[in-house]
């Protein structure tokens, strides 16, 4: 039987990411061809959803308020081969059809984070007891294989091990406590320290940046290789605490 | 000991070559080094030689101070190209993000928000400038009212 395939947005806390989350499902559906195989799942706050919403998703999925409950998302998504992409990106190309392609076989597949682009984090070198260390994925999309057990087990360890890091519940020794706040160490954590993820096969996307583009990365001029970008992400100028209107 | 270096970067600051502009490195004699960065007169104000700028000449030769001098230009040019090229591109990301803002803005009126127009409001998307946005809220506009009038809505 065929994997199915479909696209997770999450958007809690603010009511703005829901607004965003609504112009990226609609954006994706305006550049997948078809359209009724473009298979959204939306992940929010009760207290968030409309017509929009609903008019859009395929599959609706309340969550609460936590900061990071796009983990809590992504580990709950119904479908085998899901595309995960942060809500305030949007989709800009008609090759978004062709993400499945990325999966190949790896078990979850990001964009990375390179040394020309580590001028868009806030934190991304840091110490370690063994030494410096620094991140090297990107979360802004990710592209997994939930029908393998170790990727199922991986998403509910992410969202867990993150949790347990942002209420001060877990906290290896001779980490400095501000990496507390990123899920990218979490992520660090499990694709680098735990035993049991050592064989997880973790890819990163073709021409990364034309799936995750960061806006800000024009002042690098930092280009896609190999064709325009698919996937934009407003992340640095957008003001997400203000209300839109 | 104490040790004194010209540094190889030096130019000339006149076409004809009365002027260099030139760094020396001095190293004392617990090894303390400073830089001191010169301009320096081909001749005295009385017209005579200046000993410190044929000590430099010596050192480096005219030939070097030549190159160094054209490598410069072009370097110079070259950075400052590419800051151009970097402000642009900054104006464009930010351009870009505001038009992005804007959209989100249009999304959230009311007759735009409950539209089912999905070609239209794909465009409004799609849309490159404001005024684009703008003529397409205003189409959508036009379209959700008549939506509602013919009971569609």
């Amino acid at each position: 039987m065929e994997k199915s395939k479909g696209f997770i947005i999450v958007a809690s806390k603010k009511r703005n990411f829901y607004s965003y989350a609504i112009n990226l499902a609609e954006s994706l559906r305006d550049y997948y061809e078809p359209e009724e195989e473009c298979k959204i799942c939306l992940v929010t706050e009760e207290q968030f959803i409309d017509d929009r919403g609903r008019d859009v998703a395929d599959d609706i999925i309340f969550c609460d308020d936590h900061y990071r409950a796009k983990l809590w998302g992504m580990a709950k998504s119904p479908y085998d081969i899901t595309m995960y992409i942060d809500a305030d990106m949007e989709c800009e190309h008609e090759d978004i059809i062709k993400v499945w392609d990325e999966m190949k076989d790896h078990d979850v597949v990001f964009s990375a984070l390179t040394d020309d682009r580590d001028y868009i984090y806030a934190e991304r070198d840091f110490s370690t007891p063994e030494g410096m260390s620094k991140f090297t994925l990107c979360g802004g999309v990710c592209l997994y294989d939930m029908t393998k057990p170790i990727v199922r087990e991986f998403m509910d360890d992410w969202w867990d091990l993150t949790y347990r890091q942002m209420n001060d519940t877990w906290w290896p020794e001779g980490y400095i406590d501000s990496l507390k706040s990123w899920d990218q160490f979490s992520l660090w954590w499990l694709t680098e320290k735990e035993e049991k993820y050592k064989d997880l096969k973790v890819g990163i996307f073709d021409d990364d940046l034309r799936w995750n583009y960061y806006n800000a990365l024009n002042w690098a001029q930092t280009k896609p290789d190999n064709g325009p970008v698919i996937l934009r992400h407003f992340s640095a100028g957008l003001n997400k605490d203000t209300p839109i209107v | 000991m104490s040790r004194k270096q010209w540094m190889d970067n030096a130019f000339w600051e006149t076409e004809d070559k009365k002027e260099v502009n030139c760094i020396l490195e001095l190293e004392d004699d617990v090894g303390r080094v400073t830089r001191q960065q010169m301009m320096l007169n081909r001749a005295n104000k009385d017209g005579s030689d200046n000993e410190l700028f044929n000590e430099l000449i010596d050192a480096l030769g005219e030939e070097a101070i030549d190159k160094e001098t054209i490598d410069r230009v072009t370097r110079k040019k070259a950075e400052k190209e590419e800051e151009k090229m970097r402000d642009e591109e900054h104006l464009k990301a930010r351009k870009l993000e505001k038009l992005f803002n804007y959209k989100m803005e249009a999304f959230e009126v009311e007759e735009i928000k409950n539209s089912k127009n999905r070609k239209l409001k794909a465009k409004l998307r799609r849309a490159k400038s404001r005024i684009e946005v703008d003529l397409y809220s205003i189409m959508i506009l036009q379209d959700q009212l008549e939506a509602v009038a013919d009971g569609k809505e």
